[in-house]
């Protein structure tokens, strides 16, 4: 029971403007799919079409060939997680979570094991108008693992996480995309997709200007070498007389537009000491910083 | 679509305010027996102290609350679009029809709730105060007629509201809309356009209770029945309406 997403010339415009324009992708079962963009570029519209909250002007957004209002029990298929999602502020987190399962007709014990899954427990019975911003986020996980379902379609979901929670969701993303599920995170926090995604798909002013493997995109950024020596301004410049562009990170360490064995090769005919050589996959920035920049220049 | 009148009735057990309007509406009621009872007799008013419709007449305020019901409706649709749960809610159903269905149903059960108690409170509050004014309490056909009038106004009402706010959307404006219509338009148009006024919502409220305002122009009721049917189609219409026309909007 896996699950492929498709985007299908997907478009959708707002009186004049263009919030998104015929987004065509694929997202795959069993991984995790990050979805990059600036603000404003068109993440959340696209994931609102997906989810039949958004009609779109042309194009389609399915499930395997389903869309979302065709799904016959789309809370047990598809968990989902949005940004500025609605909770009552008088209601408490239990209760929340009782009417949607209510709803969906679910197991009652779900909204007391998705709560301990996610950690608010303690807070269930609380109102939600009490709670901080990564409880409510903490709340809205919790919302979308109900069904239990094969799809999870999460719009910035470590927005407010503390540090613990970020780490906890990021493993618990992977975890999910083991057991077969596929995954769609959006995200503008770039080192948190290079940490949980294994492909990305990257959009800016509502088009989608670059889809492949988080490898395949961080490999494309002018990936370097960190290099730490205590002889750093002989190897600065070593490696300009080389024509390698090297950047200084304080007195000891650079990072070199090389790759290690370049730069350990040309160390070595220097005579040079090296404390520390690493490849660094700082790529991914790049890539998004060229790609999104483009379309706006 | 059990389970989702279901989720509906938690959604309003789960929230404080329609408690407070329960209390509000008990209150209207206790006040509209009151203004019936004492005023019977004096000089001006409708009533005698000894008039046989006396019971009658108290018990009809067990409708007072009507008002009451409609803005319930008016909150619980506006408030899915105040507070963002309408993202969630078309979540789990997508098909927002149906949840504007559950939500008719729903309203109509804790209409019916809230009739119920308004309709013993009427009655303990009428056989109270009439002995108090040494007025007759009739327990007649007319009280029971009358009871039963006021609980399918309750039960009918919400569903109103229902469409309303799906149509307005806006809390605030759908509110306001409401009571200015129900206060001042409607009265205005009963009292001065009776022959209209009939085919208001208060109206046909007054025809399905035979009593109310327009009780001394009852040529200008329409059958109980009438009356009945009449706020049915208004809460199926503007549903209907609403589910085509504001319902499909986009949620961003
Ligand atoms: N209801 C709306 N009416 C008009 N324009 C809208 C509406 N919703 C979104 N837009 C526009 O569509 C574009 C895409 O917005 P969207 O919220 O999808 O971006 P995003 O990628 O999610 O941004 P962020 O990273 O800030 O969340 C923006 O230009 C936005 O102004
Ligand atoms: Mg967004």
């Amino acid at each position: 029971m896996t699950t492929t997403l498709v985007f299908d010339a997907l478009t959708k415009r707002f009186g004049d403007t263009a919030a998104v324009e015929g987004l065509t992708a694929t997202v795959h079962p069993g991984r995790v799919t990050g979805f990059l963009g600036p603000n404003g570029a068109g993440k959340t519209t696209t994931l609102r079409m997906l989810l039949g909250l958004v009609r779109p002007t042309s194009g389609t957004a399915t499930f395997d060939g389903r869309r979302y209002d065709e799904l016959s029990a789309p809370v047990r298929e598809v968990g989902t997680l949005l940004e500025a999602t609605g909770f009552h502020p008088g209601r408490s987190a239990r209760n929340h979570l009782r009417i949607l399962s209510t709803a969906a007709g679910l197991p009652p014990g779900r909204p007391d094991q998705v709560l301990e899954l996610v950690g608010l427990t303690p807070e269930a019975r609380r109102k939600v108008g009490d709670y901080s911003l990564g409880m409510r986020q903490r709340l809205g996980l919790a919302a979308a693992l109900l069904g239990d379902p094969p799809v999870l379609v999460l719009d910035e979901p470590a927005n407010g996480l503390d540090p613990q929670g970020i780490r906890w969701l990021r493993s618990f993303l992977r975890s999910l995309a083991a057991e077969g599920r596929t995954v769609l995170v959006s995200s503008h926090v770039l080192p948190e997709i290079e940490q949980t995604a294994d492909d990305v798909l990257v959009v800016a002013k509502g088009r989608l200007v670059r889809s492949g493997t988080l490898a395949e995109l961080q490999a494309e950024g002018r990936g370097g070498t960190t290099v730490r020596t205590p002889d750093g301004e002989r190897l600065a410049q070593a490696l300009a007389d080389a024509g390698l562009v090297a950047h200084g990170l304080g007195s000891d360490e650079l990072v070199v537009q090389a790759s290690p064995a370049a730069v350990g090769e040309l160390a070595a005919r220097h005579g040079i000491v090296l404390h520390r050589l690493a490849e660094t996959a700082g790529g991914l920035e790049d890539v998004f910083l060229s790609l999104t920049g483009q379309v706006q220049a | 679509m059990t389970a989702l009148v279901r989720a509906e009735l938690l959604k309003l057990r789960t929230v404080k305010l329609p408690l407070w309007l329960l209390v509000t509406a008990l209150a209207l009621v206790l006040l509209g027996v009151a203004a019936t009872v004492l005023t019977a007799g004096l000089e001006g008013a409708p009533l005698r102290r000894d008039d046989p419709q006396l019971m009658a007449r108290a018990v009809a305020n067990a409708s007072g609350g009507n008002v009451v019901v409609l803005i319930l409706g008016i909150m619980v649709l506006t408030q899915e679009f105040r507070f963002g749960t309408a993202t969630p809610s078309f979540l789990v159903t997508p098909k927002r029809g149906r949840v504007l269905v559950a939500k008719l149903i729903a309203i109509a059960l804790v209409g019916a709730v809230f009739a119920i108690i308004s309709a013993a409170v009427a009655v303990v509050a009428g056989a109270l105060l009439i002995p108090f004014k040494d007025g007759v309490v009739n327990y007649d056909e007319q009280v029971l007629q009358v009871l039963l009038g006021a609980i399918l106004v309750m039960v009918l009402y919400g569903p109103i509201g229902i469409a309303v706010g799906a149509l307005i959307r806006n809390q605030i404006a759908a509110v306001v809309g409401a009571l200015a219509f129900t206060f001042l338009a409607e009265q205005l148009l009963i009292a001065l356009l009776p022959s209209w006024g009939k085919w208001t919502p208060g109206g046909a409220s007054s025809a399905v209770l035979q009593l109310g305002d327009l009780a001394t122009t009852r040529g200008d009721l329409l059958p109980v029945w009438g009356g009945a049917l009449l706020l049915v189609a208004y809460a199926v219409v503007l549903s209907a309406i609403a589910a085509r026309l504001t319902l499909r909007r986009d949620l961003t």
